[in-house]
């Protein structure tokens, strides 16, 4: 089969154009998204002055950005504690070393330089 | 098995915005007398009592401004012709005083009865006649695009039947969570444009699952490297915006957006699927979400109840709604290397169909789902037990390599 010519649109592009009800009903999803992130990631757009496409456009744009960086953030967040019971273990097992020898009053002061060490080494 | 549902690992959507079936693929008709279409018998009456009859008139753009009413008490003018009775029945005869409502204006309202010419429409009407296409497909509900698309997500739309959010604390899981929460686990994703155009499902599904979602430009990519998920659900551009690429055109066809653009838009996503190592084994439907107040001649027909029902009050229309009836007609079309040319396929589907065939397809039973998707039909064979070859659209027995190709 023969290859088939697909006609390109011609000025078509119009970002003023007001904004259709598809539109109004996604930047109203989304402000309902928004509302739901941490204040640090909310837009300062006002939603009810949003009239063309463009307008649509930047909003939908910096909301769904801010979702993703949200979760990105959450994500990062929820790793970082599994680092914690590492620290914790070590720290513990230190601990658990410090009251068996009890032989002299040095040996503890060791361990407690070594256990600031680690922790410091760490964070 | 058929070599077809053998090789089929992969199945695409793309659903478009807001045309009906005879606006888009009416004009088929004079090329294949299957395909239900126009013909010369229909009209609608405008006020003036004047029948109006189909034309091949339809422009790219500029011509269905303001954009026809398609909310709930506007399709059901246009379905029941201004018809109240309770002994009332559908005759599809008020499209055109449906749209006059919004102007008053006669002849500006006789625009809604315009087709395109086939030759306007080179990449669906094409795709059409060379692969499967549907004179039964219709939209899942009488009204708009986020109730419409529910259904293809959740197979209902909780009982909603407008343009409100829409807040899934409903028993029916997505078909993305379905599928990612299988075991063995399945893949999805729901490809959206860009973030500039972004989702419609990004309130229920994003929050919780943002591994589910990718771009355009990363469905582009799966493609070529062979990586698609089992199920990808695509979405067109929804807004005209500057992208990185330059001037970003919306493609999704919804009026007045330009139909040109989601004519390049389908061939796009049709030619990553076909010049990618997948093409044996992927299937794509391209389907409209609903009509979007453009006319039809086909009458919905009723449907088994959904397990909500819509209040007089939230229909607009003074009666409760029990999700009995489908709604208008729309373009759907099945494409496969597999799939003979000029198939035209007569069962009834809505969108609830496409749950209904991926969960089939990919994990057989499944409970719970809603009472309109466990009665919708499946445009997809199950891979398994004896297939029924007059069921099976992937019938071919070897691949054909005679599929059109577009300058794209």
């Amino acid at each position: 089969m023969a290859l088939i010519h697909v006609p390109r649109p011609r000025n078509a592009m119009d970002p003023d154009r007001p904004v259709n009800a598809l539109l109004k009903s996604q930047v109203l999803h989304l402000h309902d998204a928004e509302s739901k992130l941490p204040v640090r990631h909310h837009t300062d757009i006002y939603i009810p002055a949003i009239k063309t496409e463009g307008e649509a456009a930047n909003y939908i744009r910096r909301v769904t950005e801010a979702i993703h960086l949200a979760h990105a953030t959450a994500v990062a967040k929820r790793a970082r504690p599994v680092a914690k019971p590492k620290r914790v273990i070590e720290v513990a097992a230190v601990a658990d070393d410090r009251p068996v020898p009890r032989r002299t009053s040095v040996r503890p002061k060791k361990a407690k330089k070594k256990a600031k060490t680690k922790l410091g080494r760490k964070t | 098995m058929p070599p077809g549902l053998d090789n089929l690992k992969h199945i695409v959507v793309l659903m478009m915005e807001n045309r009906s079936f005879d606006h888009m693929l009416g004009s088929l008709t004079a090329v294949n007398p299957q395909i239900d279409g126009i013909s010369a018998a229909l009209s609608n009456p405008d006020t003036t009592g004047a029948a109006v009859q189909p034309q091949p008139l339809a422009e790219f753009q500029g011509q269905l401004d303001p954009d026809p009413d398609h909310h709930f008490p506007a399709v059901d003018l246009q379905i029941f012709g201004g018809d109240t009775s309770p002994t009332r029945v559908a005759n599809m005869q008020g499209f055109v005083r449906s749209y006059f409502n919004q102007q008053q204006d006669v002849g500006h309202s006789q625009k809604i009865m315009y087709y395109f010419a086939q030759n306007q429409l080179p990449v669906l009407t094409t795709l059409a006649l060379e692969f499967a296409v549907f004179n039964r497909w219709f939209a899942s509900i009488p009204g708009p695009t986020i109730c419409n698309r529910a259904f293809a997500h959740y197979g209902t739309s909780f009982g909603r039947v407008d343009m409100d959010l829409l807040y899934v604390n409903e028993p029916f899981q997505s078909i993305y969570n379905r599928l990612i929460n299988a075991n063995p686990k399945r893949t999805a994703k729901l490809y959206y444009y860009d973030t500039t155009s972004s989702t419609m499902e990004i309130t229920n599904l994003l929050q919780n699952q943002p591994e589910l979602f990718g771009s355009y430009q990363q469905f582009l990519s799966d493609c070529s490297s062979g990586n698609l998920p089992d199920y990808s659900f695509v979405e067109p551009n929804y807004n005209d915006h500057d992208g990185d690429a330059g001037e970003e055109v919306a493609s999704d066809q919804h009026p007045d957006h330009n139909i040109q653009a989601g004519e390049l838009f389908i061939a796009s996503v049709y030619k990553a699927i076909k010049s990618s190592p997948l093409w044996p084994n992927t299937a794509l439907l391209v389907v409209y979400d609903e009509h979007g107040g453009i006319y039809d001649h086909v009458v919905p027909p009723p449907c088994t109840p959904d397990q909500f029902t819509a209040s007089a009050n939230d229909t607009g229309t003074g009666m409760p709604f029990a999700f009995d009836r489908l709604g208008v007609r729309v373009p759907a079309i099945l494409i496969s290397p597999w799939i003979p040319a000029g198939t035209v396929v007569n069962r009834v589907f809505d969108h609830a169909s496409i749950p209904a065939t991926i969960t089939k397809f990919f994990l057989g039973a499944f409970s719970p789902r809603s009472p309109r998707e466990t009665s919708a039909d499946v445009f997809i064979e199950p891979n398994a037990g004896t297939v029924d070859p007059a069921r099976n659209l992937l019938s071919l027995g070897t691949l054909r390599t005679d599929c059109p190709d577009f300058d794209v």
